[in-house]
């Protein structure tokens, strides 16, 4: 006996749906499966739906009730008015904007009829629009209620989904549902008018033991209007986005159990803190709080989350294996991030919104031929590109050329400090506000600190790493840099190749290196990029120009910490360039403010520090010695961008570049542009020649940096010569041979300085494994922060000597500010002790926290001998690489100084957090506790009472100790530094997320369109 | 509209901007080439001298001899110098005639036997040239004769070369550690035959204000000449090396070596009969072969066949100039590919004999000052300068005890020649000291005093070789500069 046929109920709701319900009432009235019954609900609406709806049902078939009713609510208000039939009875669900095909119903009911347990069935849904656009095949979410279609962004359904699925949830829209089960599990539930209600319902189906089947024989195409925002919402005052959000990470609390709960709790709390700081970064401030505040209002509504469990109890956790098999797959989470990565690197903003319930999912941006990044055809495709042979052949040419420097011991020499300390010691260094190095200093470590201090942490903490990459590396970095920065001016890849290698091997890199200029190859590196934001910033439209304009005041604010001449270069001809194009294009001059204003912002502190003394800009991060320049520069060597000093090429070897940035002057198209380069040019060699001249400190600095600029004006001039070449060589006769001759040419710069530089090698004074200067007994008895004396006779008869704190000092500290008068009297003493005149000058010195004495051999028999006579020094050791004395009684870093001159060492008790604390005996009246620091914003108590500060011996910080002794607490004021490094980092971080591509919430162009259905093509966001 | 027209021009013209461009340059090139730096001529720094401010010196052995102590005058401002015993606490409020009080007079005393090393200090004024030594004289017995020695300043390395155990000659090392910190200290012999490696071991540990003597005999008993080596691993020492010679023939003290050097000059050869005998050393890893050359009053001269001599590495080599001298006051010149020590004995004539030992020292520069000289009927002080580069012109100034100063005397020595001086005392006779100054534009100058008396029985002396004055310390100018940290 067939059990009787079961009957079906379909029910419409809408709610300001008219434009879309006329199709889908046809849909619903047209099925091959004769409906049984058919109501509609009309939701206050106030475009004629009603009308609609009556039209198609008849007036007795229409349900009308308040604005504010939610989907749930309506069909529940139809099932409570609606009489049972007696046999199996189903409910077909329809929204007003979803139109099923004829045969959805029938496909449903032939899927439901063969499996006993599915209780709830669900059509494939398409787009109305484009109706081959595929939305949704079953639902499924994970454990933090991200929603997961299991399609890709605009996917086109080609039948690759088909087939009758257990799904975890599917719409309810089309929603073919057993009536008995929705009686018995309640129906919809009310407190989620919109979004995820679908999710809930199905859930506790699956959890009951029933089957949620998604059948893609039935089709029905809908607009998900709701969450497109094509109309306005009244079952709640929430945005959409908010609400959604807030109900998914709701019916996931309300439906796990309970220990899977405390899990989701803390696991949503993170995921949503992480998702809120993306969307900062993504520039969507609006999407950010909803987020954020859609975790809170669940998790601040603690009574309303346990009634809709206490409603779930029943089933919950032994239904809950069944939906745990129905998640999303763990890795899923994985592979979105790196989706997510790969999307920002290739322009787009840093957070997908395909995790958001039906968000728009913005057509793919066309990406302006990045070849480096496209990943068409892989390996052939990779290593067929002209820019990763170049970089290939760069690499090449520079570990021939640098075998000397590839591996071995401490790389240092010339104006590089020997390598040494991690990523924490280089952010100690930037961070805090007194440097316990040197003399000590209470200024600013120079800013190339941090970024050194960046790179290191990127490379696992290893300093040596980062700055042998950047050092080292710097021509074939420079080869990428050029060869990217000139896409968009040359659109031949090799011959940006060619010019990129010209660049890149130009006698400034091959003298960097030589001499251990990490500011000029940081320079060199990021001048191409320079070069081509500041054109994207005249040149571009006006978003992506204000973009450009905070990425190169990022890069600026770079290369100025490095080496302060390139800004004054660049803010030079940025000037020049706002003057003649400020009135030509809108916004040029605000954007051109940003990008010069950025370094001046992010570097005050320190560029105020550097103020003080001018001359500095001139030179570069690193050491300053006169060996490192040529102090008589020839005039040719100038003109043909030779910076002179050690490691550079004779000076014919750029002849070629030169050649071709002239033979460029002598075409007519593009004139304009190769007349600008060769002024950039002009302007560097000018530079330059400024530099070379004016002596700082005695010393000629070196002029490769604005040498490096003027090539940049040479590429550019150059750069349009590729163009001609082509179309003279297909011209024929004399001009094919001319150019033949200009591809020699060309061909012949970068040939000869790589054949040139391999061939010389890199002759110094960089090298590896530099000699250690404070031996291991002097860092091994330095252990409380004493100082080594390192003392050495240059070749002038002098002596040069600086104070070491138990090791060498880090990158940067030898740049820290030094009080005058310390150094003064330091001099002195220094001068005195190794002159062997006996005296106090080595108690003296003792009160500078020194130690040892060190002398790097070949020792200096005059100095041997002083120091050998002087009572206070011991000799430690003697041979022919060194020698080391210690003080026979050293002071260490605080001592207390008696009225009658005598001088005790006290030991500091406890040091921690940037303070000293000094247990004092009680003695004497007029005792002072003298620090072996300059004198500057130190403060000391006793107590609660402040001590009075004197400066003794006119250098050295103490303060006047209370005859009963005591703890006396001593630090540094460190306060404003700290305010500055906050203020600092956030600037970064703004400046950052203005310059990154932001993807621009579409939501708001189109709020509210009430545009006609066939407009919404055009309205694809951008 | 002249200049519009112009720019038209430029712009319309294919060449135009080429000619503009190369203008550019060639005002770029003319700029550069004007503005190019002379070529620099490196500035010779001129290192300042200034006075020194202490100086510390312990007279090894005074006990029966008598001690002098002079400062010269020109020390600006106050100054204190103290004496004592080496070990003894510091004499608080010790009367004021037990130490000396003003520059530019003799300070002496006669110290009581078996006293402990003497520590002679000074600081500031006093400090500024404070030479002090010590001079024994033993009319018969088996230590008969003129002996004396420079109170030697503390330090890390001190050379000797003499005599050795084998050769009759009793070896002392008087060591003593005048500081607050203790000496860890080697000593090294370099014998005929090479370094001597004692079986007992050659390490010492003195205690601050400890002092010792070391027989080498103990030490090296085989060595007919040796080099003694004293260095300190820690800490300083003063050390002095006494030579009592068998059987009456004499005793004398070393005198410290100059270290290891290409070139050494032993100054100060006393002119007369008796024995010259030469002493070098060669240290070092390599064996050598010295030139040897005199320096007289008539100018160099190499000695027939003694011409050179061969040192074989670490080892001690000696030379007979008895008669390549001649008696002549003088001074030998040694060169050498490695670093050599050098010293020389000489003997007095007569029916007893006296030794006396000189040894290499450097140019003095700065001066030098002789504390103890005598004057009178058979005793005469003679100073033996020689200046082997170029003319030099030293002024010589005596220093009596009490009383004012006699005018100084200023001495002319042509180039490569050695001149003697002979001392007159202020007075005519008593103990008086000495200041040898170089004059300005004087060449270097190389110096030694010799002291002699005539007795019945023979000649006793004594010689050193001159010592640069601890009264300037050439002061070179410091810089502070991070650069220091690499090569």
């Amino acid at each position: 006996m067939h059990p009787p046929p079961p009957s079906v109920t379909a029910i419409v709701v809408a709610h300001d749906g008219a434009r879309w319900l006329r199709e889908t009432l046809q849909g619903v009235l047209r099925q091959t499966r004769p409906l049984d019954r058919v109501v509609g609900v009309d939701n206050g609406s106030r475009d004629g739906c009603a009308a609609i709806l009556t039209e198609a049902f008849g007036a007795g078939n229409v349900l009308t009730l308040p604005r504010s009713t939610g989907f749930g609510e309506a069909v529940a208000a139809v099932l409570d008015r609606l009489p049972r039939t007696g046999g199996q009875e189903w409910i077909w669900l329809l929204h007003d904007d979803c139109a099923p095909h004829p045969q959805a119903l029938e496909a449903l009911l032939w899927t439901a009829a063969s499996d006993e347990k599915a209780a709830i069935l669900g059509p494939k849904l398409r787009d109305w629009l484009d109706r081959r656009l595929l939305l949704e095949a079953g639902v499924t979410v994970d454990r933090s209620g991200r929603r997961d279609t299991g399609l890709e962004a605009r996917e086109y359904d080609q039948g690759q989904h088909d087939g009758v699925r257990q799904v975890l949830s599917v719409s309810t829209a089309g929603m073919l549902i057993r009536r008995d089960v929705w009686d018995l599990l309640g129906g919809l539930d009310a407190g989620l008018p919109l979004f995820r209600d679908d999710l809930d319902l199905c859930w506790r189906a699956t959890a009951a033991g029933y089957r949620v089947l998604n059948v893609t024989d039935a089709v029905a195409w809908h607009a998900e209007a709701a969450a497109r925002r094509r109309r306005r919402l009244t079952a709640s005052t929430d945005h959409p986005r908010r609400l959604d959000r807030r109900n998914a990470i709701f019916v996931v609390m309300a439906n796990l159990p309970f220990r899977s709960l405390l899990w989701s709790v803390v696991r949503n709390t993170f995921a949503s803190l992480f998702r809120t700081v993306l969307l900062l970064l993504a520039k969507q401030p609006a999407n950010a709080l909803d987020e954020i505040v859609a975790l809170a209002s669940v998790l601040g509504s603690p009574r309303r989350l346990m009634a809709a469990r206490k409603a779930r109890r029943q089933g919950r956790k032994e239904g809950y294996p069944e939906v745990v098999k129905l998640f999303t797959p763990r890795g899923m989470a994985y592979r979105r991030l790196a989706d997510m990565v790969q999307s920002f690197l290739s322009g787009a903003g840093p957070i997908d919104s395909a995790g958001r319930h039906h968000a728009v999912i913005p057509e793919a941006s066309r990406d302006d031929g990045e070849e480096l990044l496209t990943d068409a055809g892989l390996m052939q495709r990779f290593f067929g590109n002209p820019g990763v042979l170049l970089v290939l052949a760069l690499t090449a040419v520079t570990l021939a050329a640098e075998r000397s420097l590839v591996y071995g011991g401490v790389l240092g020499g010339g104006a590089l400090v020997p390598v040494v300390g991690g990523a924490s010691d280089l952010w100690n260094l930037y961070t805090s506000g007194y440097h316990a190095a040197g003399l000590g200093s209470g200024g600013w470590a120079p800013p190339y600190v941090a970024v050194l201090a960046v790179l290191s942490t990127i490379f696992l903490g290893k300093t040596w790493l980062a700055v042998s990459v950047l050092l080292l590396g710097c021509v074939p970095l420079a080869g990428l840099s050029a060869y990217v920065a000139t896409r968009s001016m040359i659109s031949q890849p090799l011959a940006r190749a060619l010019l990129a290698a010209s660049y890149a091997l130009l006698p400034v890199a091959t003298g960097a290196v030589a001499a251990g200029r990490l500011g000029t190859a940081v320079v060199f590196v990021l001048l191409p990029a320079y070069a081509a934001f500041a054109a994207r910033v005249f040149t571009a439209e006006r978003r992506r120009a204000r973009r450009a304009a905070w990425a190169l005041g990022l890069l600026l604010t770079v290369g100025t910490a490095f080496v302060p001449l390139v800004y004054v270069l660049v803010a030079a001809l940025g000037g020049l360039a706002a003057l003649s194009f400020a009135g030509v294009r809108r916004g040029v001059g605000v954007s051109l403010g940003i990008a010069m204003a950025v370094p001046l912002v992010l570097l005050f502190p320190w560029l105020a520090q550097l103020a003080a003394d001018p001359g500095r800009v001139l030179l570069e991060a690193g050491l300053h010695r006169p060996s490192l320049a040529d102090p008589r520069l020839a005039a040719d060597s100038l003109l043909t961008l030779n910076p002179g000093g050690p490691g550079v090429p004779p000076v014919w070897a750029t002849a070629g570049l030169i050649a071709a940035a002239l033979a460029a002057l002598l075409f007519r198209r593009h004139q304009m542009v190769v007349v600008t380069g060769w002024g950039v040019a002009v302007f560097g060699v000018l530079v330059a020649i400024v530099v070379s001249r004016v002596p700082v400190d005695g010393v000629a600095a070196w002029p490769g940096v604005p040498l490096a600029f003027a090539a940049i004006g040479l590429m550019v001039a150059a750069a349009i010569t590729g163009h001609r070449v082509v179309e003279l060589h297909r011209a024929g006769g004399a001009r094919r041979a001319g150019a033949l001759l200009m591809v020699l040419v060309a061909c012949a710069t970068p040939l000869a300085a790589a054949g040139l530089w391999i061939n010389e090698g890199v002759p110094g004074p960089l090298r590896r494994g530099t000699p250690e200067v404070v031996s291991e007994f002097a860092t091994a008895n330095s252990t409380r922060g004493e100082s080594t004396l390192l003392l050495r006779s240059t070749r002038d008869g002098r002596l040069s000597f600086t104070l070491v704190r138990g090791r060498t000092p880090l990158i940067g500290e030898t740049e820290l500010p030094v009080a005058a008068a310390a150094r003064e009297r330091l001099s002195a003493v220094v001068a005195g002790v190794a002159s062997g005149r006996g005296g106090d000058d080595a108690l003296t010195l003792a009160a500078f926290g020194v130690r040892f004495i060190s002398v790097p051999g070949p020792v200096d028999p005059v100095v041997r001998r002083a120091l050998d006579s002087d009572p206070a020094l011991a000799r430690v050791s003697l041979s022919a690489t060194s020698g080391l004395w210690r003080m026979a009684r050293p002071l260490g870093r605080a001592f207390l100084l008696e009225p009658d001159g005598r001088r005790t060492p006290v030991e500091p008790v406890r040091a921690g957090d940037g303070a000293l604390t000094f247990a004092v005996p009680a003695g004497a009246v007029k005792r002072t506790l003298v620090l072996a620091e300059p004198a500057g914003a130190w403060a000391a108590a006793v107590g609660d009472s402040a001590l009075a500060a004197v400066t003794v011996d006119g250098w050295a910080q103490g303060f006047e100790m209370p005859p009963t002794g005591g703890r006396v607490t001593v630090a540094y004021d460190t306060f404003w530094h700290g305010l500055w490094l906050w203020a600092q980092l956030g600037l970064v971080v703004l400046a950052a997320v203005f310059a990154s591509p932001g993807a621009r919430a579409p939501e708001a162009a189109e709020e509210y369109a009430e545009a006609p259905a066939e407009a919404d093509k055009e309205e694809v966001p951008v | 509209m002249k200049g519009a027209g112009a720019v038209k021009a430029v712009v319309e013209s294919r060449f135009g901007f080429l000619v503009l461009v190369l203008t550019a340059l060639g005002a770029l090139f003319g700029v550069a080439t004007v503005t190019r730096p002379a070529v620099a001529t490196p500035v010779a720094v001129t290192p300042a001298r200034v006075a020194v401010e202490s100086v510390t010196t312990v007279c090894p052995e005074p006990g029966g001899a008598r001690v002098s102590a002079l400062t010269p005058p020109g020390g600006r401002g106050k100054g204190l110098a103290t004496v004592a015993e080496v070990g003894a606490a510091p004499e608080a409020g010790a009367p004021a005639a037990s130490a000396p009080d003003r520059p530019g007079l003799l300070w002496q005393r006669e110290v009581p036997a078996k006293s402990a090393p003497l520590e002679i200090s000074g600081t500031g004024a006093m400090a500024s040239g404070l030479e002090a030594s010590q001079t024994t004289r033993n009319a018969g017995g088996k230590v008969r004769g003129l002996a004396g020695v420079r109170c030697a300043e503390p330090g890390a390395q001190a050379w000797f070369i003499g005599p050795g155990p084998a050769a009759g000659a009793d070896v002392t090392l008087h060591l003593a550690n005048a500081d607050t910190a203790q000496a860890v200290l080697e000593i090294v012999v370099y014998s005929g035959e090479g370094p001597v490696v004692s079986e007992s071991g050659s390490g010492l540990v003195l205690k601050p204000g400890e002092h010792r003597v070391v027989r080498l005999r103990d030490l090296a008993p085989s060595p007919l000449v040796m080099a003694v080596e004293v260095r300190t691993s820690s800490g300083r020492v003063a050390a002095a090396a006494r030579v009592v010679l068998e059987k009456g023939k004499g005793a004398d003290w070393l005198p410290a070596a100059a270290a290891p050097a290409t070139t050494v000059v032993v100054p100060g050869i006393p002119g007369g009969g008796g024995l010259r005998e030469l002493y070098v050393s060669a240290p070092g890893e390599a064996d050598t072969v010295v030139r040897v050359k005199a320096l007289t009053a008539d100018g160099f001269y190499a000695m027939k066949n003694r011409e050179t001599l061969e040192v074989p590495a670490g080892s001690t080599a000696s030379l007979d100039l008895s008669t390549g001298i001649g008696g002549q006051p003088s001074a030998v010149v040694l060169t050498s590919d490695v670093p050599i020590v050098a010293g020389l004995t000489a003997t007095g004539t007569g029916t007893r004999q006296d030794i006396a030992f000189t040894a290499g020292a450097g140019p003095i520069d700065v001066g030098s000052v002789v504390a103890d000289n005598r004057g009178g009927k058979d005793v005469s002080s003679r100073l033996i300068l020689s200046a082997p580069a170029a003319a030099a012109r030293v002024r010589v100034q005596a220093l009596p005890r009490r009383g004012a100063a006699p005018p100084p005397v200023d001495v002319a020595i042509p180039a490569a020649r050695t001149e003697e001086v002979e001392l007159d005392a202020p007075g005519g006779r008593g103990d008086f000291g000495v200041v040898v100054l170089p004059l300005p534009g004087s060449g270097p100058v190389y110096g030694g005093r010799v002291l002699d008396e005539r007795t019945g029985d023979g000649l006793m002396l004594t010689a050193q070789p001159l010592g640069p004055a601890r009264t300037y310390a050439v002061v070179r100018p410091a810089v502070e500069s991070p650069a220091a940290v690499l090569p």
